[in-house]
């Protein structure tokens, strides 16, 4: 590992989020011993405001510290200097998604705003055109209405059937999570050879691997490390969105057939009613982050990044057109449903084809390894202090 | 000699004695003493009616001995010496015992605490019966003063006392005025030119008819006393010699050599200079390394020398300031370098030197902190595929990591340690140095300046480091005792000095080599040793090595410290045949 300092490396950062606050801090520790997730092993966020002073970028690139802070802000709030550590966190977990991305897109969305537009709006037009040339809406649009007065929305297109559409729909659904998972998959093998492999101030002993493994999947069912934060509220609009998304992709991917159906199902069933869950869900998270990020009163809400921005919008208008999409249907327009249908996944392909792989959304994956990785660190480590070296907070 | 009739006086001093002697107690003991009249206690016997209380015994019941028992005599001592003077008494006949200090301040059984009091007051009362009337002298002053060291403390004593119209003789042991202030281009923390400074003030020394400059000059072989200082100037011819009344010693520090720190490659790394080198490099203009190039990474190293067992512990207290003064000087000169600083703790004390520290951290340098007592940093050449000139490993403590850091110049901020001649210079004006070889003050808060050699005062870095603001108002402070002494006119001596019985004498001499302020001359003719009783302290050395009792000292007889002991043992007696015994 080089531990050559580097004086320019404030600069690289910044542009990931923060401006130089961070470099106020003098050490005082105070945030590391007020933050509930920090513990023995596992100091921070301190330590990595001196690793950013000083420039260790490979050092930084083993970092798996950050991806432990959900963000309460309350470092932030204790800090005497106000350098706000807490935001450096968040500016350290862009920074190290783009570390760990192996193709260089991540650091692109994340540094240049024009990248990641041109990127999304590159899938915008190729979901389009693709649906306007291949699926073209079909001339006697107009009878697709069933009985109970709602769109047969799998049979808006011409010369295929409503079945055949179905699976056009979920053969796209499926390459593109193949799509996402490998590059997903890839980067997080990049992350256990950073933060692992290539760390030689520390070895994993081999049954930890297994042991560890065991405690994260009971640590990610229950989330007991999120829930030592004081912010309840945070926390639950936090699993609504979570919940509320997952939800949604289950339904839109694995379930598709079963979710997008030939007929309009009534309410109560259990396809609407997941849907409406998670609309509801995704919708409450985005008015409370949104009046947030705002009015800037909320400690973690005062620094938005441009990606910050640009998720939110994304997201919001995949919603949005999500339900005037719903609303259509029910109303029986079939044309309009049709698209409107386009314009929603115009949306929501380069979504997730940014957010998941690249941005804001993978940090959904690298979590829960990075608390496997760090586990496994703490076991190291605790093995190698009881012989006798103690950490600095 | 008349009859002694002693007053004991035991003081409460507050609760301060009281909570854990047994005041009446110890005043009753008193009583049955021989020659003592009366015996009382009293809250306070330092405040003003404690002392008109002695002055009314004195006076009705014609005391001529008193015995104060109270606090250290470093304390009180004269308060009490003034009162018996008040009450037309010699102020000799007083004796002190010290019961805070050496009992109630340091036990807590008051049954035993009570005994010691007692015996400690018993050997006062037993001593005070021998006590001599002493009668105070004085001398004249000379106007003129000696300073030695041409440094900004030297120089600003020199023109505060020749502006005044008194005579001033200015030694200094190189060619050139200034010292190390003629060495620095800007100072902290305004960033003025200490050349202008230092330039002016040796323009009007050299100009002012007071003042007298010699260059090339030791201090040596000063003679005499406060008042009458004399020093031979060889070079002048044989009977040349300087005459003063007072001395400002001011002879200030030098540069550690860093050489001796093997890490630090000083000496054969071309690039890793000292700072004042550096301040050389900042006069001429030019920040370039060895070979002529623009540093792009320039590592300032603290503390070199300083604060670690291996050099000096001490802090050398002007290098933090020195080096945030460097990397705001670098940043300016050179807006693109990577400018880092390994120090350990920053010490920016004094007006307007935390304003800069933080102006300085705000200019994009690299604080890095370093442990000066375990690792220091470890500085190497770099190799050839390396841009830079060195590589410097340093332990850096907050983050607990070994980091290595790129340098084409290294400066580091050695120590100021005294001259290799300071103990000559001690020597001849009869001043002690502490163990880092600074010269030590008569009292470190109260009296700062002087020392405890009479008409010997300190100014600037010889006393301690300290930066060029401290050394100007030591010197003004130095200058203004000067003055003072020489309006009076006249000194008052010490009257317990030591004398000789000329018919005892034997003429060995041990008295004058164990005097350590050179009091003691021998008289050829007679073959007897002389007290110069104005150099002599009255410490009591020579009375203790003298083999035939010829030389006494005033107040510290044979008999009066025997009658101490006497004293001290009689309250115990009683109790342990064994210490009678062994008396
Ligand atoms: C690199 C550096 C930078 C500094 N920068 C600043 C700054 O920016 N601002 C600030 O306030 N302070 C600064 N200082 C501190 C400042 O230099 C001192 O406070 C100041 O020099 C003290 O003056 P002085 O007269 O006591 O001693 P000195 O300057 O040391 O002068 C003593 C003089 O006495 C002479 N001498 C010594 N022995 C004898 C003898 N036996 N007989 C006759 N003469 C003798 C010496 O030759 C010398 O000329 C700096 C110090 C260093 C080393
Ligand atoms: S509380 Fe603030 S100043 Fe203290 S260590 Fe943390 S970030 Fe630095
Ligand atoms: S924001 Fe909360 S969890 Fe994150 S480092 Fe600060 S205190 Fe810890
Ligand atoms: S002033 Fe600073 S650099 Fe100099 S010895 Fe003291 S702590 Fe070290
Ligand atoms: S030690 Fe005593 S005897 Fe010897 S020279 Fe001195 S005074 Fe005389
Ligand atoms: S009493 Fe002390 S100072 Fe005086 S002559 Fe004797 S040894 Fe010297």
């Amino acid at each position: 590992m080089n531990n050559r300092v580097n004086p320019g490396f404030k600069k690289e950062l910044q542009k990931f989020g923060m401006s130089e606050q961070w470099n106020e801090c003098f050490h005082c520790g105070n945030c590391t011993a007020i933050c509930p997730l920090s513990e023995n092993e596992v100091l921070f966020p301190r330590k990595g405001i001196r690793v950013i002073q000083m420039g260790l970028k490979d050092k930084l690139a083993s970092y798996v510290e950050p991806w432990m802070c959900y963000y309460c802000g309350e470092c932030s709030e204790t800090c005497p200097r106000d350098a706000n550590p807490g935001e450096l966190m968040m500016t350290l977990r862009r920074y190290l998604t783009s570390v760990y991305d192996w193709t260089g897109m991540s650091r692109k969305f994340y540094t240049s705003k024009w990248w990641e537009l041109s990127y999304i709006l590159f899938f915008a037009l190729l979901v389009i055109v693709l649906f306007l040339i291949y699926l073209p809406l079909r001339p006697d649009a107009y009878l697709m209405v069933n009985e109970s007065g709602g769109v047969m929305l799998n049979h808006l297109v011409a010369g295929i059937s409503g079945d055949q559409f179905i699976r056009i729909i979920e053969f796209g659904d499926w390459a593109m999570a193949i799509i996402v998972a490998f590059i997903l998959v890839s980067n997080i093998l990049n992350m256990f050879y950073k933060i692992i492999l290539s760390n030689k101030s520390f070895k994993v002993p081999f049954y930890a691997y297994f042991t560890e493994f065991w405690r994260l999947i009971y640590n990610f069912v229950t989330q007991s490390k999120f829930s030592k934060c004081d912010d309840k509220n945070y926390w639950v609009g936090h699993m609504l969105l979570m919940t509320g998304y997952t939800t949604m992709f289950i339904l839109v991917v694995v379930a598709l057939p079963a979710f997008q159906t030939e007929k309009v199902v009534d309410w109560y069933n259990w396809q609407r009613l997941l849907g409406y869950y998670a609309t509801f869900g995704i919708l409450f998270f985005l008015t409370v982050v949104t009046i947030g990020r705002i009015r800037k009163k909320d400690i973690k809400l005062q620094y938005s990044h441009s990606t910050d921005w640009l998720f939110i919008i994304m997201l919001g208008l995949t919603t949005i057109t999500g339900i005037v999409l719903h609303i259509f249907r029910l109303a029986g327009l079939p044309a309009a449903t049709y698209y409107m249908y386009i314009l929603h996944l115009a949306i929501l392909v380069p979504m997730i084809m940014v957010e998941v792989p690249f941005s804001k959304w993978s940090h959904l994956a690298y979590r829960p390894f990075a608390i496997y990785f760090s586990r496994l660190k703490q076991v190291a480590l605790s093995k190698q202090y009881s012989t006798g070296l103690a950490p600095a907070i | 000699m008349e009859e002694p009739r002693i007053g004991v006086y035991v003081c409460w001093c507050g609760t301060n004695i009281e909570k854990v002697v047994d005041v009446a107690e110890v005043a009753k003991a008193m009583e049955k003493l021989p020659n003592v009249v009366l015996s009382k206690n009293y809250k306070y016997m330092c405040s003003d009616p404690g002392q008109d209380l002695i002055i009314k015994d004195i006076k009705e019941n014609n005391l001529n001995r008193i015995v104060v028992s109270a606090c250290s005599p470093r304390i009180h001592e004269l308060t009490f010496r003034k009162t018996l003077e008040k009450a037309g008494l010699n102020p000799y006949l007083l004796q002190m015992a010290n019961i805070r200090e050496h009992v109630s301040w340091v036990h807590d059984d008051k049954k035993a605490a009570t005994d010691k009091a007692k015996s400690l007051v018993a050997a006062a009362v037993t001593r005070v019966n021998h006590h001599e009337e002493l009668q105070k002298r004085t001398v004249d002053i000379n106007p003129a003063t000696l300073i030695i060291g041409g440094g900004i403390a030297g120089l600003t004593a020199a023109l505060e006392i020749a502006d005044a119209g008194k005579k001033v003789f200015l030694l200094e042991k190189t060619n050139h005025l200034g010292g190390v202030v003629a060495g620095i281009d800007q100072s902290f923390p305004y960033f003025d030119s200490a050349q202008q400074i230092i330039q002016q003030f040796i323009k009007r020394i050299k100009q002012h008819e007071n003042v007298e400059v010699l260059l090339n000059t030791k201090a040596e072989n000063i003679t005499g006393y406060v008042g009458n200082f004399k020093m031979p100037l060889p070079m002048l011819g044989i009977d040349a010699e300087l005459e003063f009344g007072n001395i400002i010693v001011a002879t200030g520090l030098k540069p550690y050599d860093p050489s001796a720190i093997r890490e630090y490659g000083y000496g054969y790394l071309p690039n890793v200079i000292t700072s004042l080198e550096f301040e050389k490099m900042l006069m001429s203009g030019k920040i370039e390394t060895k070979d002529g190039k623009t540093p792009e990474d320039i590592l300032i190293i603290h503390c070199v020398g300083s604060r670690n067992k291996n050099c000096h512990e001490y802090c050398s207290r002007t290098c933090c300031m020195t080096a945030l003064k460097f990397a705001t000087q670098l940043r300016s000169a050179l807006p693109k370098a990577n400018i880092y600083q390994a120090y350990a703790d920053m010490r920016s004390f004094g007006k307007d030197c935390e304003e800069l520290y933080l102006k300085a951290s705000q200019k994009d340098i690299m604080f890095l902190m370093y442990d000066q007592q375990k690792y220091l940093p470890e500085i190497r050449r770099a190799p050839n595929r390396e841009k830079c000139e060195m590589l410097v490993e340093i332990e850096e403590i907050l983050s607990g990591d070994m980091v290595e850091v790129p340098a084409d110049l290294v400066i580091l901020m050695t120590a100021m340690e005294a001259h290799e001649d300071v103990k000559d210079v001690a020597r001849t004006v009869g001043v002690s140095l502490c163990g880092n070889d600074f010269f030590i003050e008569r009292h470190p808060k109260l009296d700062p300046v002087a020392t405890t050699t009479d008409g010997v005062f300190i100014a600037g870095t010889c006393q301690a480091p300290k930066d060029i603001p401290d050394s100007v108002a030591q010197a003004k402070a130095a200058a203004a005792r000067v003055l003072s002494s020489i309006d009076v006119g006249q000194v008052e001596i010490e009257v317990t000095t030591a004398f000789t019985n000329e018919d005892l004498c034997c003429g060995c001499q041990t008295c004058i080599s164990v005097c350590p302020y050179k009091a003691i001359g021998f008289n050829e003719e007679n073959r007897v040793s002389v007290v110069n009783e104005i150099l002599c302290k009255g410490c009591g050395t020579c009375s203790s090595a003298c083999p035939t009792g010829a030389i006494r000292t005033r107040h510290f007889t044979d008999k009066q410290i025997m009658s101490q002991i006497e004293g001290m043992l009689s309250m115990t007696k009683r109790k342990s045949k064994k210490t009678e015994l062994e008396v």
